[in-house]
């Protein structure tokens, strides 16, 4: 490696774990202070790091239902606010709005104890694995509720295409569906990318809430199950909680910023117009 | 080839065309001159239904653009049309540019298209920009990867709105040659343009807007020597002194 | 000619609003109304018996204002105290703020307030959990805690908003400010606040909405908030789509009319910056 890059490295190691041991020192000493008797045993509480390696592949699996149809319901949802004929933008519109002004947790609640009772879902099966009624409606109402800020965030993308580039496709004899696909959406996405991770990130801390409808065994789920009174390691149990989901957080923030940084490469080749 | 009739348009509470009529034979060369905001611009934009009019009628080789949808891309296919910004798709190399359409639209295989396309490059003196992206291109390279875009389609009209307003002086040239040689093998083409040279030259008939109408209408001869109308001879007058 | 057809095209622009009005109402309507039949036939909707519980519902929601409230003002104030860390000229002070954002934008607000009651208040503070007095109210200390939960992690998105908003102003309007002869405080005060007041508005009014929204997660440390109340009652009595759905009303009308405002503040800010 690079010398230089290797100082930096180290150098931005030693002062991010010096501004941490600050900010702990602080914050310990403010609650210590009171007159805690809490000791930390963190070793008893990594004895349970399967659970936890359990439970990331469930959040994983429900993160990647619910972006799929969130991604795609998001797609249709900002198609139908660019059509020509107004009251299908109106309604729409009021998609968006809705679910954009709900808690997450209230719409899982309607999907689940509402519909749930009236439509009778009870497993579904994909690549040989078998998912039951709370992940499956879950998944919708993640992916529902979701779908509304990437609806928005799709339209703003498209509509930020230079109109031009829209007669230039039309000129060539391209329909509406072939000058989406071949012209406007590539050169959307880069101004899709960076908000659309954003979404993506609250996806997946979305799914921590399933445990509160009964859950299906993912992190937060399993750590609920952990703490039990004969297991009074509740703070370690929350901090490596916590841990888990930086783990699956921060390399797709990372992720994006890299694609940022290569379509930064592609921006500078954009056309001059003026 | 193109017919126009009574055509009149508004832009809110502005009426840009008013009452234009003019037919433009096969092989012609037209040329549209006039002053920023006549409605030269407009004119030839409705001429492929990139604009709509409110009363009148175009056609091009018989088909009626305001008609229907699939009329107007079907039409579309026979009108080419190179911008002044030229407006190639930034995120494509040139031959996918060029391909893209004829491939897409037309339903030409891929390697038919790649052999046009590679002819087209070969003509407009670029074989070897091939697999570079617009913005690696000069400013008159850009514009002939577009006319090379809008003749891959082989369209039966071509229309120029400004193609030569948006570069630097050098490359002026080039693009009109370009422009020059397609005129001598009787393509039909509508030309917005502000060289008055090329029109001199090129042009079998030059038509003078003025404030929404035709005012003037014939060879270029009778345009430059002998203007029968004021405003024409007042134009003239000025873009022959600037 | 002109000008009847201006005229004209006026006449159709009203006609052609209320023709959309209408039809959007109408097709809004169809689809609801489709919608709401197809699951009449699988689910008898009792709203009368439901409704008879709107006052358990009004309860909850005063817990979910204070939550909020509370929330709101330690998110407010903490907020700008890490945006301004932050921005500090110290090393140290600004890693330390941005290891709070970070750390705190990029975990669930559930595993946070979890966190917060069972793994910190509960576990480690010493017993017995006194009741929280705070400028003589009285503050139940699952209130307190689910308040301050929220507040800190609100406090981690606000500091984002108020780091840009101030970024966003350039140096040379102070220097312009400066050279003007107004003082440090008179350029903050009539040119550098009224403009990052401007940009910040918007997406803070967005962030509001966003602390009423996850004050629904206190239902975790049993805050009597809004949707614990819907939960509760709900498991009385069978009547869960009702219940959820009066729910989502109470909450869209807390949040609707702040995006309302939200939106028209920011095209009125929009014009402004456009005539600048």
């Amino acid at each position: 490696m690079n010398s230089r890059v290797l100082r930096y490295f180290l150098w931005m190691t030693f002062r991010f774990t010096l501004a941490a041991a600050v900010l702990i020192t602080i914050v310990g000493s403010i609650f210590w202070g009171i007159g805690s008797t809490y000791s930390l045993e963190w070793d008893k509480a990594l004895k349970f790091l399967s659970w936890y390696n359990k439970g990331i592949l469930v959040t994983i699996e429900l993160f990647i239902f619910s972006a799929i149809i969130a991604l795609s319901l998001g797609l249709i949802v900002a198609l139908l606010r660019l059509v020509p004929f107004a009251p299908v933008r109106d309604l729409a519109g009021l998609y968006i709005h809705i679910f954009r002004n709900l808690p997450a947790l209230v719409v899982l609640l309607l999907f689940f104890f509402g519909l749930g009772q009236v439509i009778d879902i009870q497993s579904f099966s994909i690549f040989g694995r078998n998912y039951g009624r709370i992940f499956i409606w879950s998944v919708i109402a993640f992916g529902v509720y979701e779908s509304s800020y990437l609806a928005e965030i799709f339209r703003a993308g498209i509509q930020s295409v230079h109109k031009t580039q829209i007669e230039a496709a039309q000129s060539l004899g391209m329909g509406y569906f072939q000058t989406m696909g071949y012209v406007i959406l590539p050169q959307a996405f880069r101004v899709i990318l960076p908000p659309m991770t954003g979404i993506m990130v609250a996806l997946v801390k979305e799914t921590a809430l399933v445990y509160l409808v009964g859950g299906v065994g993912d992190l937060t789920y399993q750590v609920r199950q952990l703490a039990i009174p004969s297991r009074p390691y509740v703070f370690e149990f929350y901090t490596i909680l916590a841990a888990y989901y930086l783990s699956i957080v921060i390399p797709m923030s990372l992720l994006s910023q890299w694609l940022e940084s290569r379509l930064g490469i592609s921006k500078a080749r954009r056309q001059v117009v003026d | 080839m193109i017919s126009i009739k009574g055509v009149q348009k508004w832009f809110g509470r502005l009426h840009v065309l008013k009452g234009i009529d003019m037919n433009i034979a096969e092989g012609e060369v037209l040329v549209l001159i006039g002053a920023s905001g006549s409605g030269k611009s407009t004119l030839l934009r409705c001429m492929n239904g990139l604009e709509k009019i409110q009363e009148g009628h175009i056609s091009v080789d018989g088909l009626d653009i305001q008609a229907s949808k699939t009329n107007l891309n079907k039409v579309r296919q026979e009108i080419g049309i190179v911008f002044q910004q030229f407006n190639l798709f930034p995120h494509m190399t040139v031959l996918k540019n060029i391909t893209i359409s004829p491939t897409k639209v037309k339903g030409i295989s891929k390697s038919d298209a790649h052999i046009t396309a590679e002819k087209l490059l070969e003509r407009i003196g670029i074989p070897e920009k091939a697999n570079v992206y617009p913005d690696q291109l000069s400013g008159g390279q850009q514009q002939r990867v577009a006319i090379a875009r809008a003749l891959a389609m082989n369209p039966k009209v071509m229309l120029f709105d400004e193609p030569t307003s948006a570069l630097d002086p050098e490359m002026i040239k080039e693009v009109l040659d370009l422009m020059r040689e397609l005129a001598k093998e009787n393509m039909t083409m509508v030309v917005v343009t502000h060289e008055m040279g090329f029109a001199r030259e090129v042009a079998d008939r030059i038509a003078f807007m003025d404030d929404g109408v035709i005012v003037e209408l014939g060879t270029p001869q009778q345009f430059f020597e002998n203007p029968q109308h004021d405003r024409t001879r007042q134009f003239i007058h000025k873009v022959l002194q600037a | 000619m002109a000008k009847t057809h201006f005229r004209k095209a006026q006449e159709q622009r009203i006609l052609k609003l209320t023709l959309r009005f209408i039809l959007s109402a109408s097709l809004i309507t169809l689809v609801l109304w489709g919608f709401y039949s197809i699951l009449e036939q699988n689910y008898i909707f009792r709203w009368g018996l439901a409704l008879q519980h709107l006052d358990s519902f009004n309860k909850g929601l005063m817990l979910t204002l204070q939550a909020s409230g509370l929330g709101l003002v330690l998110a407010l104030s903490l907020g700008l105290i890490v945006a301004l860390l932050r921005l500090s000229p110290f090393a140290l002070f600004r890693d330390m703020g941005t290891l709070y954002v970070h750390s705190l934008r990029n975990i669930p607000f559930i595993v946070f307030v979890l966190f917060m009651y069972f793994g910190f208040a509960r576990a480690v503070l010493p017993r017995p959990y006194p009741n929280i007095t705070l400028l003589g109210w009285d503050i139940d200390d699952r209130l307190f805690w689910g308040a301050l939960a929220l507040g800190l992690f609100e406090a981690s998105f606000m500091s984002e908003i108020f780091r840009s908003g101030i970024q966003s102003i350039h140096k040379t309007q102070i220097e312009a400010s400066r050279s003007l002869g107004m003082s440090y405080a008179q350029s903050m005060r009539y040119v550098v606040l009224p403009q990052a007041f401007r940009v910040i508005i918007p997406p803070l009014t967005g962030e509001i909405i966003a602390l009423i929204k996850e004050s629904a997660l206190l239902l975790a440390i049993a805050v009597n908030e809004l949707t614990l109340t819907a939960k509760t009652i709900s498991g009385q009595r069978p009547l869960q789509f009702e219940f959820y759905t009066i729910l989502a009303s109470y909450y869209l009308t807390m949040t609707v009319p702040i995006s309302i405002l939200s939106h028209y503040l920011e095209q009125r800010f929009n014009i402004h910056r456009r005539r600048s």
